[in-house]
């Protein structure tokens, strides 16, 4: 076990280097000179040729694209990902500031479509072709066709406008997270719900599940203890892909809650061309997708001990 | 939490989806006020505040009256003392400026010449701006007088001074760790990206606030903004989109609508190679800028909350030349008459061609964002299709690919919304369509190479430069857009638009300024 985690962890760096080069490259092909762009936005006019020039030099622009990337490769190795342009902060700073905001709502948005989406889907797995999953379909289908910021404005309406009960936007105090965790959990709970319910039926049918059924296994331990914890396998790792596409991608829901986090950090660095910042976050979220992909993949040997036995 | 309203009709669930008393001022006089009433919620748009040494306090965030210039543009963009008191041009270049005493920081710091040499060399550290102050530009002369000598002569210095990006901070100052000016409002707190918190300064030398604080939420979405404002999280709240300016009021609220600060206009490029070469004929520019039927415009995207443009810059700033320049008049039959004249000549589907090419242009529309433009683009589009000209719609994801194109030159039609920050009339002529030198950064250089019209533009932008009475400089200005509007159909203006605040019942009173960056915010006052 150990080893298959050291195994897995001694990745990181080709994947570092490799997406790190592909969003340098990719940052710098796109049109835009960054220093141009970051003192329209400090200054609010088109900056003069002097004060374009002493930027350039600030930022480091002078030097040839490889040089830079070398550079900041040399940096990002010993922990520094260097200056973000727009703000003027660590990159590795903003990104730690910022991401345990983003990990509240994500991790709220995802334990709220997991509470949502598997029961029902399991319900409507049991219940085939009854009102439950008539039900739970119209419910995923409004889930799965409502955009997030459709779902964001409905959700301000009701419980800031007219209810009163939470602030529109901020990120000050719990009541601030619960509407764009909703939001998510509301986005990400529709294809679970139907995931789960696909799955589910599959393994209902299973020759072993008729088995326990017929030696007079109960319902519920047959659907918790042995449908469901098969189910589970596909479902966790679609739920970590989704939970990493969360903490990365939750721009609109951010930008209207006015919630400090990573999604629209790099929104704003993607539109400044801000370099370090862009590949500071490829670095992050490379990260983030491999270490929960391992998480996943020792959760597989929990819930199922024959992964554990074969790794063996 | 109070509620302004607590229904959702259909008209809230509009603007949910898809995103009065009307004058500029509004209520009893702020200033009158002795006893400050209680605090104020406003809710503005992004944080873009930096925190390095570029951190810009134009702009710490919104501009919220902790640090001030030397002197001030007021709403119809005139120039009066602030921390200056008075000032004179000595001969050849240099500025002597006289400043105000008894000013004290925030911190007790007193107010004297080394506040203003720190901050202007800071300013010149960071390449001298548009004063093009240099490192040894700033002497003190005594404790309350400075001179600059910039490192050209500047007679347009005192205009541009005013720029809060040029407020003054106190010697050692790095705004980025702590904020400590001398104006009428102190911080409180800043919690970056959420809210900015400021305190009435009972110690400021002007008139006092009217509000005890001021507590400035962000909410970078504007329909978000509009919903906290319905919901009772705010006050009030600024840059309401001129699409929606109507849902404010449908929100139980109460619209400002302030004078005309930015402006919205096409660029026609003249010196494009093929197939972007057609803005070269005089009689296609001619065309286009009496096919758009401006009232339409401001009718159909704006929901009128705009008024037709006549300049590409506020005409307050023209003073009495503001007379001078008209935009050209709407009138599609005579465009017609003139693409006749020709010979460009009705074709296939009503596109006109002349030797075998069709009269079609292509429109770049994407700064500052192509949504800032809502359905400018579609309009424009159906109206030089009356006259025969097809034009292709290019939406730029962003700012960098707009002025990309514009670098290379792909594009005939450039839509535009800029605003006038400070009290130099030439600034964004001078700006956009001086004469570039040769061999410039070819960024840097884009708009000149694209739109500028050539000498007699430039002798009026240098005359403007070099006036030192300010009706002359509004009065070349004033001609230098003559020349781009209507003698060489460059610029086409569109709108003017209105600054729009929407604020609740709890509001008193509110003196909107036309620049948001130069709003003063000791205007505001609130219900006890």
């Amino acid at each position: 076990m150990f080893r298959f985690v050291l195994r897995r962890l001694a990745y990181l760096l080709p994947v570092w280097i490799g997406i790190s080069l592909v969003a340098f490259m990719l940052a710098n092909l796109a049109p835009g000179d960054p220093a141009r762009l970051a003192l329209q936005r400090e200054l609010g006019r088109q900056p003069t040729a002097e004060e374009t020039a002493v930027v350039r030099e600030q930022m480091g622009l002078n030097d040839a694209a490889p040089i830079r990337y070398l550079n900041w490769l040399g940096d990002a190795l010993t922990g520094d990902l260097g200056t973000s342009y727009r703000t003027g902060q660590p990159v590795l700073d903003s990104l730690a500031d910022r991401f345990p905001t983003t990990l509240q709502i994500a991790g709220f948005g995802l334990l709220l479509a997991i509470a949502i989406a598997i029961p029902l889907g399991i319900l409507a797995a049991v219940y085939r072709q009854g009102p439950i999953d008539h039900f739970s379909r119209v419910i995923a289908l409004l889930g799965a066709s409502m955009p997030s910021y459709w779902v964001a404005y409905l959700l301000i309406l009701l419980l800031s406008v007219r209810l009163g009960w939470l602030p529109v936007a901020g990120s000050q105090t719990w009541q601030h997270a619960v509407m764009p965790a909703l939001t998510l959990g509301i986005g990400g709970s529709a294809s679970l719900m139907r995931l789960t319910r696909s799955e589910m039926l599959e393994t209902l049918n299973q020759d072993y599940i008729r088995t326990a059924r017929a030696k007079g296994l109960g319902s519920r331990p047959l659907m918790l203890g042995h449908a469901l914890r098969n189910t589970m396998i596909p479902l966790s790792t679609v739920l970590g892909m989704r939970f990493a596409g969360m903490l990365g991608g939750a721009v609109i829901v951010e930008t209207i809650f006015s919630w400090p986090g990573i999604g629209k950090l790099v929104v704003d660095a993607i539109f400044d061309r801000d370099y370090p910042m862009i590949q500071g976050f490829v670095i992050f979220m490379g990260t983030a997708f491999l270490l929960i992909n391992l998480i996943v993949d020792l959760g597989y040997g929990v819930i199922d001990p024959r992964i554990r036995l074969a790794r063996r | 939490m109070r509620r302004v309203s607590s229904e959702i009709n259909r008209r809230t669930l509009l603007l949910a989806t898809g995103a009065a008393g009307i004058t500029v001022r509004f209520g009893r006089s702020a200033t009158a006020q002795e006893t400050p009433s209680g605090s104020a919620r406003v809710g503005v748009g992004e944080d873009g505040y930096r925190v390095d040494e570029r951190a810009n306090v134009g702009f710490y965030p919104l501009n919220t009256n902790i640090f001030e210039s030397l002197v001030y543009m007021t709403p119809d963009y005139q120039i009066e003392p602030r921390l200056a008191e008075s000032w004179e041009f000595v001969e050849p270049g240099t500025w002597r400026i006289v400043l105000r005493q008894g000013v004290v920081f925030h911190d007790g710091t007193p107010f004297t010449a080394e506040a203003v040499k720190y901050t202007m060399d800071r300013i010149a550290a960071n390449g001298g701006g548009v004063l093009g102050v240099g490192p040894d530009s700033t002497v003190i002369v005594d404790d309350f007088t400075v001179e600059i000598t910039p490192t050209y002569v500047n007679m347009r210095m005192m205009e541009q001074i005013g720029h809060p990006n040029n407020s003054i901070l106190p010697p050692g100052l790095n705004p980025a760790e702590s904020r400590n000016g001398t104006g009428p409002f102190r911080e409180v707190e800043y919690v970056a990206a959420d809210h900015y918190s400021v305190e009435a300064n009972a110690d400021y030398w002007g008139d006092a606030p009217g509000v005890s604080g001021i507590t400035f939420q962000f909410y970078p979405d504007p329909t978000a903004r509009l919903l906290a404002l319905q919901a009772g999280d705010a006050d009030l709240i600024v840059d309401v989109p001129a699409q929606s300016a109507d849902q404010v009021e449908a929100a139980g609220a109460t619209l400002l609508r302030g004078p005309v600060g930015s402006y919205e206009a096409m660029y026609f490029q003249i010196k494009g190679e093929a197939p972007y070469d057609l803005g070269q004929d005089p009689a296609v520019r001619e065309a286009v800028s009496i096919a758009i039927d401006r009232q339409q415009v401001i009718d159909s995207a704006w929901q009128g909350n705009a008024e037709p443009g006549t300049t590409m810059i506020p005409p307050a700033i023209l003073g009495d030349s503001a007379s001078l320049v008209a935009a050209p008049e709407f009138d599609p039959e005579r465009a017609r008459q003139l693409l006749e004249e020709a010979g460009w000549v009705e074709g296939e589907g009503g596109v006109r061609e002349k030797d075998g090419r069709a009269l079609a242009l292509t429109i770049i529309n994407g700064f500052a964002t192509a949504a800032d433009h809502g359905s400018v683009p579609e309009l424009i589009q159906a109206q030089l299709g009356y006259i025969g000209i097809e034009l292709e719609i290019i939406q730029t994801p962003d700012t960098a690919t707009y002025e990309q194109r514009l670098t290379v030159g792909e594009g005939d039609l450039w839509l535009e919304r800029g605003s006038q920050n400070d009290g130099n009339p030439a600034f964004l002529p001078e700006l956009l369509f001086s004469t570039p030198e040769e061999g410039g950064d070819p960024e840097a250089t884009a708009y000149g190479r694209a739109f500028a019209p050539g000498e007699a533009f430039d002798t009026e932008i240098a005359r403007s430069r070099e006036a030192t009475d300010i009706a002359e400089v509004q009065e070349a200005a004033a001609q230098a857009m003559n020349i781009v509007i209507n003698e060489e159909r460059i610029v086409i203006p569109l709108c003017g638009f209105y600054r729009l605040v929407g604020h609740s019942e709890a509001v008193t009173s509110f003196d909107l300024h036309a620049s948001g960056v130069n709003q003063l915010w000791t205007s505001l006052t609130m219900a006890e």
